[in-house]
């Protein structure tokens, strides 16, 4: 069958890239010389009990290599430690967190995708028209501005209207089950805004410009030559193969998005992961810094996978 | 067989240059063809041959400007633009492209690209075009099985085979075939020459076949005009092009067919064409010319007509000049 | 033989950074964004350079109360302790483009060794280095980044290196390619043929014909590491002692201009940020666009070609 090569090998890929993520994070917070290395025991207020039981479960008091044995062995078992900020176990917060960013960053990049990618094909179709130059000019602006500035801007430019930050109103007593999600819906919509305005500008360059190139390729031409209208062969030939790199882009675009949700959740205090990551920085937390790190990464590590799986069942040229 | 289907008269076109220039591609080309013949235009890359017939299709970039007329079956399709030419592509008049490897588009099957136009232009839909699409790669030799595979999936020579099937599935009355063999090894290429010859007999189709390639034209076609900076400077039929040419150009044309033991080689005219983003004074071949004379670098030679269907520019077909010298 | 006489002269006379100044400057002259954006990151230079001439007030100068709006105290208000906004952005452009320059020099330098070597020597090496760059091209590098600085702690060098060392791998990747595609030009394999030793033929013949890319290639990694140093000074890893635009947005936000309605605190910073990223951006991608030209044509275009009165030929 087509393609097992294939599916293997970028598998392996994605394996070994988590393999070193994990070993990289190990190396970061607990082989490197420095004052802020961890010890993960040393949790501030905890009681020496949990001290002495953390010492244990990771076994601190061993060689770095035994360590490193024991943190590859608790992450089998999903155990990240503990928060020296909350005490809780890290995986707990991290799966808090989670639940809260993934709805926010959905709706941002899907808001990002489909304007990009609109604009993008607009711009190419019409190239050396203003709507070209319009489209690209303004994607630039937006692709340059500082994602937390943006948020900012934003936030002065509503205030009053919407929202400052957080998930929900504390002060919405016992509201109604659609109440509620409205309320979230409304705290969620200036957060997804701003990812989505940083995000759309390099699609709209990545589209525009493999739209211009596959509109350049011969089987256009034929396209043409068949009497199809403008409209059909931009929909039917043109669009499908300019996707391609635009696939590739989204996927690459998942670290991006993951700098920009840092920065946006920080700014309207979005109770997720990338507040997770400012808090823990501000606290010196790194156990929770650790696990947010992993997580990030085998998130990205993830969707770049997925991202190769979606081109091969795109592009039937694919064979390896 | 003396019933016309497609004229062309006095087509120009122009592209606009970055600079504000202009680059006078094609200069008033006139070409009658009859149904079924086979028809040859020829000249060295970048003489106007391929302008011309993507002007035939209306397929000119946004920098072209066009005029002139393109006359089917007795209508201007030229007159409307764009949108007169539209209804006429591929159902009437279709084209295998010179780098037909990539005419194909990737990532549809062959057969998908082949039912496209049959349904666009309402010749059969559904499981008739796919059977439509079956039998026309039968025709061209290729299993109809294979139109469920992928562009890439197919050997060069196959592909421009299924080219050929694609231009063929509206039954287009002309069939325009831009250098359609070029970047094929020469046992293909045969294949593909004996391919055209039995469909246009067979299927009485028009056939204009542009080449550089002046040993290809004499074997396929009955008739032929040699182009050269963006004009036609001799048209006529095939044995008197070879027997009587009486344009130095096309005598040279002929001269620089390398023997058939020899490897083919580019023509070994001296010299290169003019530059066609200015004016050109005189015979645009007068610098190659080895009979040029004092007439030739200061006065455009006519079009005359030498004798059945037979044409040529040329001072030296002019009985006033050769009074003269 | 021709493609030998294409690029010998060039690289026999020797001063390569005058022809590279040449080659970019033909580049930028035909497109008019890109002399916007060269414009306006010389202006940004210039600024920088001579803040402590041009600047109105001291960098720790208080002129007024917190937040004086910028009708009171002209031109742009003054920030939450009280300083001249106007000058703080001048004297925040220092470090901010020091920054950036800083930062992607380290990043060129690293990615431009390893494409060199990958590209030059291939093999084993190539399949090694690239494996490791397409790792680091896999973690996403903010994340990385706020880590590494947690970790340093708050310095500007730390910030300039761990931006630099994160910020490598397209560079990498590119030179790779480039340097790829010289190796097997003529040339390279004759000046081989003569007995030229590698550190030779690639200082001689490989450079020079990689410089153009990688001045595009470090123009773009300029913008990104100003925008990363925005980033982590807004997550509090920046340098405490020294004021950069990143810095400027932190203490408006930390100072609660934004619901004292303050914009002048934190608009003006912005703006320099994106402005800078925008030029960088609009001379990059001209450069870049020069050097690896794509096809031009489209088969389709907003309009198709147009029919001429037939006696407009006569008008010629």
């Amino acid at each position: 069958m087509r393609g097992i090569d294939f599916i293997l090998k970028r598998t392996a890929f994605a394996l070994i890239t988590v393999f070193v993520a994990v070993t990289i994070n190990f190396v970061l917070f607990r082989a490197l010389p420095g004052d802020a290395i961890t010890n993960l025991s040393k949790v501030p207020g905890a009681t020496p009990a949990l001290r002495a039981e953390l010492t244990k479960e990771f076994g601190l008091d061993k060689s770095k290599w035994a360590q490193y044995w024991v943190y590859l062995r608790k992450l089998t078992t999903g155990n990240l430690g503990v928060s020296y900020s909350t005490q809780e176990p890290v995986t707990t917060e991290l799966w808090r967190a989670v639940g809260n960013t993934v709805p926010m960053v959905l709706l941002g990049t899907l808001f990002s995708i489909i304007l990009g990618v609109i604009t993008g094909v607009l711009a190419a179709w019409k190239r050396r028209t203003s709507l070209d130059y319009g489209s690209v000019g303004v994607a630039l602006t937006f692709y340059s501005l500082p994602t937390h500035w943006l948020g900012l801007m934003l936030l002065l430019l509503t205030a009053g209207y919407l929202p400052r930050g957080g998930r929900e109103d504390e002060f919405l007593f016992d509201p109604s089950f659609m109440a509620h999600w409205l309320d979230v819906g409304k705290h969620m919509l200036l957060p997804s805004l701003t990812l989505g305005l940083v995000l759309y500008g390099q699609y709209t360059l990545v589209t525009r410009s493999a739209m211009l190139e596959t509109l350049g390729e011969d089987f256009i031409l034929t396209a043409r030559a068949k009497g199809l209208p403008d409209r059909t062969i931009v929909r039917r030939h043109a669009f499908r193969n300019a996707m391609l790199p635009v696939i590739t882009l989204v996927a690459l675009s998942v670290g991006y998005i993951v700098a920009g949700s840092i920065l946006i959740e920080t700014v309207f205090s979005w109770p997720g992961v990338g507040l997770l990551v400012s808090r823990s920085v501000e606290r010196r937390d790194w156990p929770v810094l650790q696990g947010a790190f992993l997580l990030l990464t085998i998130s990205v590590v993830f969707f770049n996978y997925v991202a190769d799986l979606l081109y091969y069942e795109f592009d039937p040229r694919i064979t390896t | 067989m003396s019933e016309q289907v497609l004229a062309v008269e006095d087509l120009h076109v122009w592209f606009d240059l970055p600079k504000g220039e202009r680059l006078h591609a094609v200069q008033g080309v006139d070409l009658d063809l009859e149904a079924g013949e086979r028809f040859g235009l020829v000249g060295e890359s970048g003489c106007g041959k391929t302008t011309t017939i993507l002007a035939l299709m209306g397929l000119l970039p946004s920098s072209a400007g066009v005029s002139g007329s393109i006359i089917l079956d007795g209508e201007d399709i030229l007159a409307g633009g764009e949108r007169s030419m539209r209804p006429h592509r591929w159902k009437d008049i279709a084209m295998v492209f010179q780098g037909a490897m990539n005419a194909f588009n990737p990532v549809q099957t062959v057969g998908a690209q082949l039912v496209e136009p049959m349904e666009f232009h309402g010749v059969a839909t559904g499981d008739a075009a796919k059977r439509a699409a079956g039998e026309l790669l039968e025709m061209v030799g290729i299993a109809p099985e294979r139109a469920e595979r992928y562009p890439h999936e197919f050997s060069g020579g196959m592909r421009q085979r299924a080219a050929i099937a694609m231009a063929l599935a509206c039954s287009p009355k002309v069939l325009l075939a831009d250098e359609p063999t070029t970047a094929l090894d020469v046992m293909v290429q045969a294949q593909i020459l004996d391919l055209l010859t039995r469909l246009s007999d067979e299927l009485g189709l028009t056939l204009v076949f542009v080449t550089h390639d002046l040993p290809v034209i004499a074997e396929l076609c009955s008739r032929a005009a040699v182009m050269y900076a963006g004009e036609i400077v001799e048209a006529g039929a095939m044995e008197t092009l070879y027997h009587d040419p009486r344009h130095p150009y096309t005598r040279m044309l002929f001269g620089a067919i390398p023997d058939p033991e020899g490897e083919r080689e580019v023509l070994s005219i001296p010299g290169a064409p003019p530059r066609l983003d200015r004016e050109i004074v005189g015979c645009p071949f007068a610098p190659r010319c080895d009979v040029a004379f004092e007439r030739c670098p200061v006065e455009r030679p006519a079009l005359l007509e030498l004798g059945p269907r037979h044409y040529a520019a040329c001072h030296h077909n002019d009985p006033v000049s050769t009074v003269a010298s | 033989m021709s493609t030998v006489l294409e690029h010998e002269p060039g690289v026999e006379t020797g001063s390569s950074t005058r022809r590279l100044r040449a080659a970019i400057w033909a580049i930028l002259k035909d497109r008019p964004s890109a002399i916007v954006g060269a414009a306006v990151l010389a202006l940004f230079v210039l600024v920088a350079v001579f803040a402590p001439l041009i600047a109105p007030h001291g960098l720790h100068e208080r002129i007024g109360p917190p937040f004086g709006t910028p009708g009171a105290y002209p031109p742009l208000g003054l920030d939450d302790g009280g300083g001249d906004i106007l000058s703080l952005l001048m004297w925040g452009a220092r470090i901010s483009l020091m920054v950036g320059f800083a930062a992607s020099l380290v990043a060129i330098m690293i990615g431009g060794t390893v494409g060199v070597i990958a590209g030059y020597f291939g093999g084993v090496t190539d399949t090694v280095l690239m494996r490791i760059t397409d790792y680091f091209l896999a973690i996403p590098d903010v994340p990385l980044m706020i880590v590494v600085a947690a970790i340093w702690g708050p310095s500007l060098w730390h910030i300039v290196l761990v931006i630099g060392l994160l910020l490598w791998t397209s560079t990498a990747r590119i030179v790779r390619a480039q340097v790829k595609s010289v190796r097997e030009r003529v040339y390279v394999k004759r000046a081989r043929a003569l007995g030229a030793g590698n550190a030779r033929i690639i200082f001689r013949h490989v450079l020079p014909q990689v410089a153009p890319l990688l001045v595009a290639n470090t123009v773009l990694t300029i913008a990104v590491a100003i925008f990363d140093e925005t980033a982590l000074a807004f997550l509090g890893l920046s340098d405490p002692s020294k004021i950069s635009w990143g810095k400027m947005i932190k203490n408006a936000t930390g100072s609660a201009a934004v619901s004292a309605g303050a914009w002048w605190t934190i608009v003006p910073p912005g703006v320099c940020v994106a402005l800078v990223i925008l030029a960088c951006t609009l001379v990059g991608q001209a450069l870049e666009d020069a050097l690896n030209p794509r096809l031009r044509v489209a088969h389709l275009a907003a309009r198709g070609f147009r029919l001429l009165p037939r006696m407009l030929r006569d008008d010629k």
